[in-house]
């Protein structure tokens, strides 16, 4: 039988190993036609990461590689702690056709102590890291894209009947700062579309509501309530404080003033409307795609019933 | 319980975008019809004479009122309107 050594010793003299400082210079120069292949435990890689680095567990290696690397020819510099699961990670990978896949020599261990650039998420809790363990297994998503969307700032304009279901998955998924302006209070003729709000909140304010509702769902949600009308006066400040702004408002002047405000501002919205049992939806990106006015030129006559 | 669909939609697309995956719906619209249950897709351009977005911008601040500007008669060019 064989000692870790001495397969180490062999895989060695069939798989190339590159210094850290060799990898941080080709990944600099080749930018997306290099891949930095992070094959560490998820507790590792959460302590800190090469930024760009591509994450797939050693374990998870042979079923996962081919979502994150489609391109076998492409050259992959895999690293880990210290450079040894690397290099049977490597080996794993040239079995399963990549051409072009080294070991970083001295792995995450060396980059570190020579000062090259490391990253690290915001730490979750125990709590969080439970609560959103299913998106961890979608690799669109993992504990990076989690981050991100903890600390992403949504604004949902309107708490009716599209804000409502929006704004619940929104505090479901852990979106961490959600803001719901509406100037309106509940009532029980609300209740059997928007379902952000109760019987008990008849009455109250419909950010308030909106606000308890989120609230109770998920805790990490930062949920601040706005119980005002969206004015000329406001919109720009308000808007500048978010990442994106999902409208759901239920009339054309408001739609308008989220329009132009959003390409004041450079601010996406997520935009949608209903009118009986028709609906739409689209994503206005200022200056990458249409904005509302490309859409719609001028507002409907006076009295039409907006979505 | 046609606004959770769409509600739903667009929650879906907000993650998208706050990710960076997918193929966001922009430049599309979505449309549905809950009767029939059916999903069209419409595609929607940029309008290079946008007053707001478009190559020569009209309007570079907000216009003082949306309500009036919405109750105004749209017979006239929009240019003139948002003036």
């Amino acid at each position: 039988m064989k000692s870790t050594g001495q397969i180490i010793e062999e895989v060695k003299k069939e798989i190339p190993e590159v210094s850290v400082e060799e990898a941080q210079k080709e990944k600099a120069e080749g930018g997306d036609n290099v891949v930095l292949l992070d094959v560490r435990d998820e507790d590792e890689y959460r302590a800190g990461y090469i930024p760009d680095a591509v994450h797939v567990t050693r374990g998870m290696l042979e079923f996962s590689i081919e979502d994150e690397v489609p391109d076998r020819d492409k050259r992959v510099i895999v690293y880990c702690a210290a450079g040894m699961r690397s290099l049977l990670a490597a080996k794993s990978l040239k079995e399963l056709g990549y051409t072009d896949s080294v070991s970083m020599a001295g792995g995450y261990r060396d980059w570190s102590a020579a000062g090259l650039p490391t990253a690290k998420d915001k730490t979750m809790t125990p709590d969080q890291l439970e609560r959103y363990s299913r998106h961890f297994m979608l690799t669109e998503v993992g504990e990076r894209g989690q981050s991100k969307l903890l600390e992403a700032k949504v604004l949902l304009v309107g708490a009716g009947g599209l804000g409502s279901p929006a704004g619940l998955y929104l505090a479901a998924t852990g979106v961490g700062t959600l803001g719901v302006v509406d100037s309106d209070v509940v009532d029980l003729s609300n209740l059997q579309r928007q379902i952000l709000h109760r019987t008990e909140t008849v009455g109250n304010p419909k950010a308030e509501s909106a606000a308890e509702t989120i609230a109770s769902l998920n805790p990490d949600v930062n949920v601040v309530p706005y119980n005002m009308r969206l004015s000329e006066d406001n919109i720009i400040d308000l808007f500048n404080e978010y990442d994106l702004v999902v409208d759901g408002c239920d009339n054309f002047a408001t739609r308008y003033l989220v329009n132009d405000a959003a390409v004041l501002t450079d601010t996406p919205i997520v935009h949608g409307s209903i009118f009986q049992f028709e609906g739409q939806a689209t994503v206005l990106k200022p200056h990458d795609g249409p904005c509302y006015r490309c859409m719609y030129p001028t507002p409907p006559p006076p009295g039409m019933v907006p979505g | 319980m046609l606004p959770g669909t769409i509600g739903l939609v667009m929650a879906t697309e907000a993650v998208k975008l706050l990710l960076d995956v997918g193929e966001p719906l922009i430049g599309r619209l979505i449309m549905y019809d809950a009767l029939s249950m059916k999903f069209r897709e419409l595609k929607v351009n940029r309008d290079k004479n946008c007053p707001i977005c478009g190559e020569e911008p009209r309007i570079t601040e907000l216009i003082s009122d949306y309500v009036e500007f919405c109750e105004l008669d749209h017979s006239e060019p929009l240019a003139t309107a948002a003036d």
